[in-house]
């Protein structure tokens, strides 16, 4: 069988009479049509493949101790194993993910200059995680903080993120403190005794 | 040779769809052109090119002798070097990102880029200078060559050699080991300088730059059009606009660094999506 | 002596089966030899007399083949010690910088004469420019040479991310976090989280098989590297030559 069969149809000049030409076209187009769905097919399978629907990534979770190991600015502990930093100001305690929001870079944090700078293109930022130069298109992530209710303990989750949207202000990208301390991304507390927000307002 | 080639009139076969055409006296199948032209591949070409090979083989075998590639420490996600540099290749993409926001920087230029360099061919309308180097039949072309290739070579030797500690700009005199003060580059966006200077609310402000940027893709549309008539004729209204969109998107990329280095001028227009 | 020897070397059953002409020694065995050889007919059998003169060409799109050539073979002596795994990448690299027997000298020059096929490339691409070779009717073979030209560019930033370094986690970091902007289809990108794109369903995910860079990142990355892109440029390598052939060569060649 071949698309040539139907003899039948074909007068003495050679021209295929209707039902044959219809039937020719219609069998182009199926021939098409099942190229076409097998391409989908595998682009769509294909693109599936690409996605892992398990992961071994390194943890995101973390006990951190109490609030009163913490003092007053930016404790950068918790760097190293786990990618956020602590910010323990005169109302509360919260942390910020160190990961540039620009492209993914870890921030340096300048206690003197009270700024975390990101190496990679120039970004930044205060100890709120507002941008005050550079490339970044938002502020620094907060992340998860509660108190496990067995011990008190902090605990904080680097995946369950803050990230409002930032107004253009002449300092920069801004987001109210307001808006930030919230839960469960913020926990109040009294200052540390003798504490003092002199040495960075930004702290009061 | 022309006059004296012909040697006989072959009549055409009229049943055959060939026929001999002439017979020439020759050492070569080439026609119309000088037989002495021509030498053998093997060993003329292929002798160079093995030169070629091996010239390349010993000068990399000297580099390495010199130079060693390079391997820092493990790789530590809590920790970025300072300050962290792309390979030489690179160093352009990551000076753009310093002036454009990362999906236009990152995404949409290096995408306009090669998209802009596949085009080329079917814009450039002038038949002339195929086969040699000459400036002077096609000067717009290689002018639009060059400065691409200045853009991307000078932001390359930014990268190198003026950006330091933080990514700032160093000048090759200053501390490299000092971390500059950051209070001395605060970044604002167009409209706030209208606030500033001209006391307007900033949806006005905002007005003004939207302008600003419309109003710099419309006028470097119309001019060719309006006072350089043979230049818009010779290419048809495809092409032509085709051509400008990726001319004056090049254009504004040198004028926004220019903006951004002179007057820290942060975005010219600002949306709620997308801020250029 | 020499002569004769070469001599019954060419007439044997051996040598005519594999060459299948004589020493290319006289006008006829020349011609075979480049029509005959499957590596050598991507030439003419004559040239001009005037291509051999350097200044055209100035031989940058065959200096760019033999680095890729180059890049091939060292990297395949490279391939026999590394594993791409996080925890060992890194250590393996170091047993062939600082241990292995000439491991040193294959990956120094994996390393530079990937840097010199970039910059040869774009020498290459320059040159074509400004002889203005890519006019019709060589527009397309331009156009295959775009994507070569973006495909050497893809294959070193790959390469970047195997020795597992600082180095290579930041410059994949960045790259690949820039694809997070894509529009509409990656996670920071505008519009894109209006679409439901979110960490777990965009681009940059799907480049590096998680949310962070880690083990999938590399075993893809080093799979796009030693693999499949390679054969891509081997495959539009072909196109090219192919190409310059039939639409013949735009200069003194
Ligand atoms: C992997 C990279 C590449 C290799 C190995 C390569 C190789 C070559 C070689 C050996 C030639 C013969 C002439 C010469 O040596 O200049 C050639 C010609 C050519 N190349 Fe490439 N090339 C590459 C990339 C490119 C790129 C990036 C472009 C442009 C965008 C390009 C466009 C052309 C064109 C149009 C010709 C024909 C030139 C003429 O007829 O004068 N190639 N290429
Ligand atoms: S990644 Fe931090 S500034 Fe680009």
């Amino acid at each position: 069988m071949s698309i040539v069969a139907d003899q039948s149809q074909n007068n003495d000049s050679g021209v295929l009479g209707p039902t044959e030409q219809g039937r020719r076209k219609f069998m182009l187009a199926a021939g098409w049509g099942v190229v076409g769905a097998t391409l989908a097919g595998s682009t769509f399978a294909a693109y599936k493949y690409l996605f892992p629907p398990i992961l071994y990534e390194p943890p995101t979770v973390f006990k951190i101790g109490h609030v009163t190991e913490y003092g007053l600015g930016v404790d950068e502990r918790w760097k190293l194993k786990g990618r956020f930093w602590v910010v323990r100001n005169m109302r509360g305690i919260y942390n910020m993910i160190s990961i540039c929001r620009h492209l993914g870079c870890t921030p340096n944090w300048f206690p003197d200059q009270k700024r975390f700078r990101c190496p990679c293109h120039g970004s930044i930022y205060d100890v709120h995680g507002n941008v005050r130069g550079g490339p970044a298109p938002r502020t620094l992530w907060r992340g998860q903080i509660t108190k496990d209710p067995v011990d008190g303990a902090l605990v904080v989750n680097t995946v369950i993120r803050l990230d409002p949207n930032p107004a253009q202000t002449p300092q920069g990208l801004w987001v109210k403190e307001k808006v930030k301390e919230v839960n469960p991304f913020w926990l109040e507390h009294a200052p540390p005794a003798g504490g003092s927000c002199s040495s960075n307002r930004l702290l009061c | 040779m022309e006059n004296k080639a012909v040697r006989e009139i072959f009549p055409r076969d009229a049943k055959k769809s060939y026929g001999l055409v002439e017979l020439m006296k020759g050492a070569s199948p080439i026609v119309r052109k000088e037989p002495e032209d021509t030498v053998y591949t093997w060993p003329n070409l292929i002798m160079i090119e093995l030169i070629c090979a091996l010239l390349v083989t010993a000068a990399l075998i000297l580099l390495v002798q010199f130079e060693h590639a390079p391997l820092r420490s493990l790789a530590d996600p809590s920790t970025t070097p300072n300050p962290m540099r792309a390979p030489w290749y690179f160093l352009g993409l990551q000076e753009i990102l310093v002036y454009f926001d990362p999906w236009y920087a990152g995404v949409v230029l290096p995408g306009m880029i090669i998209v802009g360099l596949m085009i080329f061919p079917y814009v450039d309308t002038n038949p002339k200078g195929v086969g040699y180097y000459t400036y002077s039949e096609r000067k717009f072309a290689v002018f639009n060559y060059s400065f691409g290739f200045a853009l991307w070579w000078i932001t390359i030797v930014i990268g190198t050699y003026l950006r330091g500690l933080d990514w700032q700009w160093y000048w090759p005199w200053s501390d490299k080991l000092a971390h500059m003060n950051p209070a001395l580059v605060t970044l604002v966006p167009l409209h706030i300088v209208f606030v500033n200077l001209l006391h307007v609310s900033k949806d006005v402000a905002k007005g003004f730059c939207d302008i600003i940027f419309l109003g710099y893709f419309a006028v470097g549309m119309l001019i060719p059009y309006f006072f350089m008539r043979k230049f818009y004729d010779s290419m048809g209204a495809g092409r032509y606009i085709t051509f400008m969109i990726f001319f004056l998107s090049m254009m504004g990329v040198g004028l926004k660094i220019i903006l951004r280095l002179l007057f820290n001028i942060k975005y010219i227009v600002v949306t709620p999506w997308i801020n250029v | 002596m020499l002569e004769k020897m070469k001599e019954k070397v060419v007439q044997t059953q051996l040598f005519k089966s594999v060459f299948r002409h004589g020493y290319p020694d006289n006008e006829l065995n020349q011609a075979y030899v480049v029509f005959s050889n499957i590596f050598l007919h991507i030439h003419p059998v004559k040239v001009r007399r005037s291509a051999l003169r350097m200044r055209y060409t100035f031989c940058l799109g065959g200096i760019t083949l033999f680095l890729f050539i180059m890049l091939a073979v060292t990297g395949i002596w490279l391939m026999f010690y590394y594993t791409p795994y996080t925890g060992l990448a890194y250590k393996n690299i170091k047993d062939i910088q600082f241990v292995i027997f000439g491991g040193n000298l294959m990956r120094d020059l994996h390393r530079f004469a990937a840097h010199g096929m970039v910059l040869f490339v774009w020498l290459h691409m320059t040159r074509v420019f400004l002889t203005g070779a890519y006019k019709a009717p060589r527009e397309f073979n331009w156009v295959v040479g775009v994507v070569l030209l973006v495909n050497t560019l893809i294959l070193s930033w790959t390469g970047y991310l195997l020795p597992w370094d600082q180095l290579a986690y930041w410059a994949v970091t960045v790259g690949t976090k820039m694809a997070s902007y894509t529009p509409f289809i990656g996670q920071n990108g505008p519009w894109g989280a209006q679409l439901g794109v979110n960490p777990t369903n965009d681009l940059m995910f799907m480049m590096i098989g998680g949310t962070v860079v880690g083990q999938n990142a590399l075993i893809r990355f080093y799979v796009l590297h030693c693999v499949v892109l390679p054969l891509v440029v081997t495959v539009f390598l072909a196109v090219h030559f192919w190409r310059i052939r039939k639409d013949g060569f735009s200069g003194p060649l």
